[in-house]
């Protein structure tokens, strides 16, 4: 039996009434994080109805040791996993930080365009909007699992850690280069800010 | 902020690269900028770093542009499910429970 805790789901969560608590209280979080892993709906779909199953069935292994939403977490990102091979069955890539490393003063240059604007303000422009996304569905998984748990869901280093099975050293290391892998492809895209004529010489080609 | 960001450009604009940059250097101050970012440095290397940055166009304009992807991707939206698909996942859920299978 999972040890009741404040955090424990309903004791029968096997049941109609336990499994709509846990569906309610948590569906919406899991569609936000499932969207951000897989970049399209109908596979953010999928996969939330894979972890609530795993969930549903697993529930009496749950020991209550942590949040819910961690434990959620934790069944998604597996389930993502699991689809990710089926479908594509690529090897993992490694990125190095040693790529990130400009070799001349133009790639130093390259800027996102959102000089003097609020994050909303920058995300009207649709280039940036989908450049942003094109990059964090370019990470290798395990890179993009740990950018979006901290950077987009705001997990701590510990939690993200405990949610992938790897330690916090791990997950910094990790964020460290997927952070910079997501700049490197948005600066390197020469997007222009809306209004701020075309691009420099510097933003153009020289990453790629 | 707005102030500073048009300070980084205008410097960028006559970048020189800084004497300290080697390429073993521009590593080591590569790989400590997200912990700087997210203020997780022992205070004297976050004082080595900022000293280094207020020195050198080239990685202060550097670790605008991570500071401007981390701000990004902190904040981009997502849509939301409706209160159909909510609803029409619910039974999916259920009725996939119920049979055993996963559709």
């Amino acid at each position: 039996m999972p040890r009741r805790t404040a955090n424990t789901p309903p004791d029968d969560s096997q049941g109609p009434d336990g499994f709509d608590k846990l569906y309610r209280d948590h569906v919406d979080l899991l569609y936000r994080y499932a969207h951000r892993l897989c970049g399209e709906v109908e596979a953010a779909k999928d996969l939330v109805q894979e972890t609530f199953l795993n969930a549903y069935r697993g529930f009496r292994g749950f020991r209550g040791d942590a949040q819910v939403s961690t434990w959620l977490y934790t069944i998604a990102s597996r389930a993502c996993m699991r689809m990710r091979r089926k479908r594509k069955g690529e090897p993992e890539r490694e990125l190095s930080l040693d790529e990130f490393v400009p070799t001349s003063e133009g790639e130093f240059r390259l800027q996102i365009p959102m000089e003097g604007l609020t994050p909303e303000e920058a995300f009207e422009n649709k280039e940036l909007r989908e450049a942003l996304d094109q990059a964090i569905q370019k990470l290798p998984k395990k890179y993009r699992m740990t950018l979006v748990l901290r950077d987009m869901e705001g997990l701590s280093a510990k939690e993200v850690g405990a949610i992938i099975g790897a330690s916090e050293r791990a997950v910094k290391s990790r964020l460290h280069r997927a952070r910079l892998f997501v700049r490197r492809e948005l600066s390197a895209r020469g997007i222009t800010q809306p209004g701020h004529g075309s691009e420099t010489p510097s933003m153009r080609g020289s990453l790629t | 902020m707005k102030k500073a960001r048009d300070s980084r450009t205008r410097r960028a604009g006559k970048m020189t690269p800084h004497p300290g940059h080697g390429p073993g250097h521009c590593l080591n101050i590569l790989k400590q900028l997200s912990a700087y970012i997210d203020d997780e440095l022992p205070s004297e290397i976050c004082e080595e770093l900022r000293r280094h940055l207020g020195a050198c166009p080239n990685c202060e304009v550097f670790i605008a542009s991570l500071r401007d992807t981390v701000t990004l991707c902190r904040h981009r939206p997502t849509p939301a499910l409706s209160a159909s698909d909510r609803a029409a996942l619910r039974l999916n859920i259920i009725r996939a429970s119920k049979s055993g299978s996963r559709r």
